[in-house]
């Protein structure tokens, strides 16, 4: 029953590595777990058959690109910035060509844009705390101008966003007029805020996942520690700048000594000094 | 090609038992400690960037034994000069995995 279990796991993990690597990709994990089975114990093996499901998860985000996934690729903050541009450049054109409201007949139909703006800062702030890493924590930090990008960069995406906005706005104010007890209004004062919400939580969770020296997106992550031995040691994830410039460490529990991810340079002091 | 800044400890961990004579991801998972599910994926990428070579042994040697083929992994030169780089940043890597060495029954 385990064996056909096992078995069924990698034929579902192998369905996300792409077709012309599937063969090979399947061939060594069954192999591999002919060996696990062998040294490890049916228990441990089933476990050790996991790990092909992170394997398969490497293999669909890593193998060859193509179109879409190419230009959803926000690695490099030009990039990122790019298409963030693009997206409030089509929201302007648009908006444009959305004709002005006509004159206000009932001002108490009129909704208030700024509360929309409150409600969705609210809901953002309202669960957890904004802090994006701690990254204090090193002997020498990177010189002003370096720490200063990283904010403009999460201004610039901040501002780009609300550009973004300004199509469904203006189309919530011209339908809110047209239409002053109509369903339109009510679905995008919804769709506005919530996409609101969705946006700048992203804008906060893609800085986080940043180098704050290159601003590129950092990759290798790797689970650190284990979970029963939590007060000793850590339990996070390690995620490092595939420039060198750093590493940064998520926690995978929060506690009173290690409550938001932990960023560390990789300066002159982290080599050996023997 | 990964330079020597960019080799994170595990990565530098699985490339050092690699280099210890771990050629295939059961042997370097025992060796280091570390899940299958973080072994398997960085292997991927160590040999993506050129560090480690893999390769299928013949099957014939396999049919001999009666046992699956398996796919062994080898330190390419990059690979043995990172691995060299990285044993000054990280001067504890020959101790961690000689000890894990030393735990397996």
């Amino acid at each position: 029953m385990i064996t056909l279990l096992q078995q069924v796991l990698l034929r579902c993990a192998a369905l996300l590595v792409a077709g012309s690597e599937r063969r090979e990709w399947l061939a060594e994990w069954r192999s591999e777990l002919w060996y696990a089975r062998r040294e490890l114990g049916p228990r441990r093996a089933m476990l050790f058959c996991f790990g092909a499901i992170h394997d398969a998860l490497w293999y669909s985000r890593n193998s060859s690109r193509c179109g879409v996934r190419e230009i959803a690729n926000l690695d490099s903050p030009a990039r990122c910035v790019g298409l963030l541009t693009v997206f409030a450049a089509a929201s302007l054109l648009v908006a444009y060509h959305i004709p002005d409201r006509p004159p206000i007949t009932d001002q108490r139909s009129e909704p208030s844009f700024l509360l929309i703006f409150v409600v969705a800062c609210l809901i953002i702030m309202g669960p957890q705390s904004l802090s994006l890493a701690d990254y204090r924590a090193n002997r020498s930090l990177p010189c002003r101008l370096t720490r200063l990008g990283r904010w403009v960069f999460l201004a610039a995406k901040i501002a780009l966003i609300l550009l973004t906005s300004y199509a469904p706005l203006r189309y919530l104010d011209y339908a809110a007029m047209a239409h002053p007890r109509g369903r339109p209004a009510g679905l995008v004062v919804q769709f506005v805020v919530w996409g609101l919400v969705f946006t700048f939580r992203w804008s906060l969770h893609d800085q986080g996942e940043r180098c704050p020296v290159c601003l590129r997106r950092l990759g290798n992550p790797v689970r650190v520690g284990e979970p029963a031995g939590y007060f000793l040691e850590w339990n996070c994830t390690e995620f490092m700048c595939l420039r060198g410039h750093g590493m940064l460490y998520v926690p995978e529990c929060h506690t009173s000594w290690f409550n938001r991810p932990r960023w560390y340079y990789m300066d002159c002091s982290t080599g050996a000094s023997d | 090609m990964l330079g020597e800044a960019n080799l994170s400890h595990s990565a530098a961990m699985i490339l050092h038992a690699i280099a210890a004579g771990s050629n295939y991801g059961l042997s370097v998972m025992q060796m280091t400690g570390l899940p299958s599910g973080t072994i398997y994926p960085a292997l991927r990428r160590l040999e993506r960037d050129g560090l480690i070579r893999s390769q299928w042994e013949r099957q014939s040697i396999a049919d001999a034994e009666q046992r699956p083929l398996r796919k062994y992994y080898r330190l390419t030169r990059t690979g043995q000069a990172t691995l060299e780089a990285s044993q000054k940043r990280y001067p504890l890597l020959a101790k961690l995995t000689s000890a894990s060495e030393t735990e397996q029954p």
